[in-house]
């Protein structure tokens, strides 16, 4: 569709991530970094500490590593025509596998991560299936392991809070690579492999096609269902390893916690981006950029000392505002308002 | 394409009953095996007790059976449920009279769920997300309101709480029992004998042919979301009665229960079929799994969780092979 | 986009079925109602053998919390008492089913540990009207009327803040900045240990909270709290005081990733005294922790015992709490049970 030869060459970084305009999420981001400029003392500084970069900004990029891990697999899910409601839970799920394991000290570490890894895509598979296969709205196929997967959690680690002190399972979610912490890698390493293959072979146009009009892309000869569920399953996967930072970020297990809301805030962080949620094109760098902004918001609040329990408020606010934005009889009836008042004036 | 089409219909109508019948049956199951497996299970109390202690839930359900009717979807209930719960809490304790504090959360939750409605109809938003707004916003706001749970000391609250219709075996219906059964005969009456349930079901089977037929599509969706607003802000009620109390944190998660219902009851996510009699059997499983579990005392309660999760799954494979909708819908 | 759908309303089938059906279900409901008054009431029969109790527990959201669990299982077994146990997953309303089907299942008498102070008043009517005992544990509720509930067994969370805050006075002379990691807002324990910190700490002028926000209880959100918080004070945070050891825990990672060193440059205090708590201080990255007894089982079921058999008892049962810090955590570490 877009990639037609005869149009001219696009710059390089739109061509691996086209989709919907990456300005609104940009603006976004920008004032609520303005926000903090003026309002906030020391969110910008930088320093090297015990050999790496140490500050407000990196926190930012560390603790959101999880939504942003959640918003690669969303995004296609959502180019796709669905949703992934599940993603939470099996954060859960994950991180619960991968605990006990380590916790037993006698599995490997490479099985234990291997395991939750694999329940993750299994899961996620389970989704596709009910979706791709018996066609039952994502919604809904997904809302049941969304209820039942905290479950299932919770009867892996027995109702308990498992802790470890396993050294590369911490490393996971708390080391460091040249000076970074080391969940920015893997959010790089996702990404990039994903972008990769979604722009330099042919599924991307397969998945925008099928959430685009699935029959049409099946007249074309592009089986929906195969693409359906190779994306829940890669949503799962997503979240599995979302759920072993998450899980490493605190050496814990904490099963009827952890992840808990995170698929509202990997759904919101792709919507934000500027994939639209009833499917076909998709940004995979917007989704980031959306999810950078929720957790910039989230630290904003923590910094501005504000209740936590009142904290939900202005979030609202942010996603209310973000969809009206991106509507565009709003923004049609925003700039006549303000036109009229300028004439008035 | 089109003698398909007729030919589910024609399915579809000797269908209709099906989902109903199997979900009063999976409840008689349910009910029989745990009064086989549990002594003191199978009496007038527990039953009411059903009733009585799902009553918030129950009727959050129908308000959300109407909102999922629609073709639409709510995340903010239990949010609202916890905001007017503790409005009232709080502004009894600040000596407004009850009536007043009740009308005045009415009026609030309707309007909530009316605003949100018109954002979903006239800016075409996804109903997700606007809700999703909704639920951080009212959740944000009982924190506002009170930051912790505040007591009811109102003697009214205690004679009403403490009311109960006798019914047999020394068993009485509490009020909060006879407030779910009026919302569920009210949800029935509006759903099938009013020009707005007819609509309602128009606009969820198919939006374009509702519009064509020149129905009032958005004044219906904006209705059907300040009818939801409404009920959660009635159970929000119910809730103070039940635990002479508005807990802000109450009600977390109850969004999930609610919907959870509304499917197992029988009612189609994607809009257009179903009906609030099945949500109350709906309910009533939820409450019967839960109860099963605390007679038990020995099974872990996460397992609940997992029931659920299973009976969604029956429940919508079930209505899969019963009335085959064409295409996934988008959320 | 392709959104039609086929199932049309067709407002006669449905308009006729749920009223049939609705009176179907009234009938077989009225049918059955007979049958439930003629059956055997379970109390009758639960009668001669030895008790049953039911305990409503908040949830698993904690270490000190599944320890409090395990102990009041344990105890159960121990003394030959059938336990039905409730875990409400956090949630005051599923508290209140578990304990309305307590009473509905007859069980001789119900341990709770309530989840907020109020709320509680139109169940323990239902169990007082059902003579069913209620012993509260780990911490009191608000009621009108006393006579609701047989006893209560609770440690002091007010005293347990105070303890902290002289503690950490002293340790830091009576000078110092501090970080005040709350629990979840609303909760009984982080109301009571903020309370009573501040009260400690009112004595010492010098002393000052510069910031205090909710951590949850949680160690995930007690790292991320402290991360930011960390990043707006800097050098300025003396000590941090978290309501409990999880989130201490969490707060010391922070504090270890900013580069300085918990336990010497950054004072730690915390309340609990979890296992956690206890290798972190022997480790020397805590200071000091106020234990929280959550070993409640012997005491409640004691108190169980004496309830049904009419005994007189006292209205709160303190459980005395100690101060542990690094010099007494390792000796004491091997004989901890939980």
């Amino acid at each position: 569709m877009k990639d037609d030869p005869t149009l001219p060459r696009q710059p390089r970084l739109r061509a691996w991530f086209p989709g919907g305009s990456l300005l609104w999420p940009l603006a976004g981001l920008g004032a609520l970094l303005l926000f903090n400029l003026v309002f906030a003392t020391g969110f910008f500084r930088l320093e090297l500490r015990d050999g790496h970069v140490y500050g407000t900004l990196v926190d930012i990029l560390n603790q959101g590593s999880k939504a942003m891990l959640l918003s690669i697999g969303m995004t296609l899910v959502i180019a796709s025509g669905g949703v992934d409601l599940s993603v939470g839970s099996l954060m859960a799920i994950s991180g619960a596998v991968a605990a006990t394991a380590v916790a037993k000290g006698t599995v490997p570490f490479g099985a234990a991560v291997g395991a939750a890894l694999a329940a993750g895509g299994f899961a996620g598979l389970c989704n596709g299936f009910l979706v791709a296969v018996v066609r039952i709205q994502p919604i809904v196929a997904t809302l049941i392991l969304m209820v039942a997967g905290r479950g299932i959690a919770m009867l892996l680690t027995d109702g308990q809070i498992v802790t470890f002190e396993h050294p590369a399972f911490v490393f996971l979610g708390n080391g460091h690579l040249a000076g970074l912490p080391f969940t920015l890698f893997l959010v790089l390493l996702s990404l990039g492999a994903t972008a990769l293959v979604m722009r330099r072979t042919a599924a991307g146009l397969f998945l925008e096609s099928v959430g685009d009009n699935e029959r049409a892309a099946a007249l074309c000869g592009i089986s929906g269902t195969r693409v359906k569920l190779w994306v829940y399953a890669f949503s799962g996967l997503c979240a599995a390893l979302a759920g072993l930072v998450a899980t490493s970020n605190v050496k814990a297990a904490d099963s009827s916690r952890v992840g808990e809301m995170m698929e509202l805030d990997a759904i919101f962080a792709v919507v934000v981006g500027g994939t639209s949620l009833t499917g076909g094109r998709f940004t995979l760098l917007g989704s980031l950029i959306g999810a950078i902004l929720i957790q910039t918001l989230t630290t904003t609040l923590y910094n501005l000392g504000l209740e936590p329990a009142i904290a939900p408020v202005p979030k609202a606010i942010v996603v209310v505002g973000v969809c009206l934005l991106q509507s565009s009889r709003f923004r049609g009836e925003l700039s006549g308002w303000l036109r009229s008042r300028r004439a008035a004036a | 394409m089109a003698s398909l089409k007729e030919g589910r219909r024609v399915k579809l109508r000797h269908s209709r009953s099906l989902p109903l019948l199997a979900t009063t049956g999976v409840l008689a199951i349910l009910y029989t095996s745990a009064s086989l497996l549990y002594p003191g299970f199978f009496t007038v109390r527990v039953f009411l007790n059903l009733l009585g202690d799902n009553a918030f839930l129950g009727i959050t359900a129908i308000g959300m059976t109407f909102v999922i009717l629609s073709g639409g979807i709510d995340l903010s209930v239990g949010a609202v449920v916890a905001f007017t719960g503790t409005l009232i809490a709080s502004l009894l304790t600040r000596g407004t009279p009850p009536g007043w504090a009740m009308l005045l959360a009415l009026a609030i939750g309707s309007t909530f769920g009316g605003a949100m409605g018109f954002l979903i109809h006239r800016y075409e938003l996804p109903p997700f997300l606007v809700t999703l707004g909704g639920m951080f916003f009212a959740r944000g706001m009982s924190f506002v309101v009170s930051k912790e749970s505040v007591g009811i000391t109102h003697p009214l609250y205690q004679q009403a709480s403490d009311f109960g219709l006798p019914v047999a075996g020394g068993a009485s219906l509490p009020l909060t029992g006879i407030l779910f059964l009026g919302v569920v005969a009210l949800g029935v009456t509006v759903a099938h004998g009013t020009r707005f349930g007819r609509n309602l079901y128009a606009l969820g089977g198919n939006e374009a042919s509702a519009r064509l037929m020149g129905l009032p599509v958005g004044g219906v969706k904006i209705a059907a979301y300040a009818l939801n607003g409404f009920c959660s802000a009635l159970a929000g009620i119910v809730a103070t009665l039940y635990m002479g109390s508005g807990n802000p944190a109450m009600g977390f998660g109850l969004e999930l229960d609610a919907i959870a219902s509304v499917v197992i009851g029988g009612t189609l996510l994607t809009g257009g079929a179903g009906s609030p009699a099945g949500t109350l059997v709906g309910v009533l499983i939820f409450g019967t799994l839960q109860t099963a579990l605390v007679f038990d005392g020995r099974l872990n309660s996460w397992w609940l969780r997992i029931a659920v999760g299973l009976l969604l799954l029956l429940f919508i494979l079930l209505q899969r092979v019963l009335s085959r909708p064409a295409g996934a819908r988008h959320p | 986009m392709n959104r039609m759908k086929s199932n049309a309303p067709h407002p006669t089938v449905r308009t006729t079925l749920t009223p049939g059906f609705l009176g179907t279900l009234s009938l077989t409901l009225a049918l059955l109602l007979p049958l439930m008054l003629t059956a055997p009431a379970a109390r009758a029969a639960a009668r001669t053998k030895p008790l049953t109790v039911g305990f409503a527990q908040v949830g698993a959201e904690s270490a000190w919390r599944t320890a409090e669990t395990e102990s009041i299982k344990g105890e159960a077994s121990k003394r030959g008492i059938t336990l039905k146990f409730s875990d409400a997953q956090g949630k005051q309303e599923n508290q209140i089913k578990a304990v309305r089907g307590f009473i509905a299942q007859g069980v001789d008498a119900i341990i709770l540990a309530p989840v907020v102070e109020t709320g509680w008043e139109p169940v323990l009517r239902d169990a007082k009207r059902a003579r069913i005992p209620v012993v509260l544990v780990d911490r009191g509720i608000k009621v009108s009327d006393d006579s609701l509930f047989a006893t209560l067994i609770a440690s002091d969370f007010i005293a347990e803040g105070r303890m902290a805050a002289e503690w950490l006075s002293r340790k830091l002379n009576g000078k110092g900045n501090i970080v005040e990691l709350q629990g979840t807002p609303g909760a009984a324990p982080a109301i009571d240990r903020k309370k009573g910190f501040e009260a400690g700490i009112a004595s010492a002028p010098g002393l000052k909270i510069i910031a205090s926000q909710s951590g949850d209880f949680r160690r995930a959100t007690g790292k991320e709290v402290m991360e930011a918080l960390l990043k707006k004070h800097g050098t300025e945070i003396q000590a941090v005081y978290a309501h409990n050891d999880d989130m201490a825990i969490g707060a010391i990672q922070a504090i270890e990733e900013s580069g300085r060193k918990p336990g010497s440059e950054v004072v730690v205090v915390s309340i609990d005294g979890v296992r956690g708590a206890f290798e972190s201080m022997v480790a020397g990255k805590l200071n000091c922790t106020v234990e929280c007894n959550p070993l409640l089982g012997p005491l409640a079921y004691d108190a169980v015992e004496k309830a049904v058999a009419g005994e007189k008892l006292p209205r709160k049962t303190v459980v005395p709490d100690r101060v542990y810090e690094q010099s007494t955590a390792r000796a004491s570490i091997g004989s901890r049970q939980y």
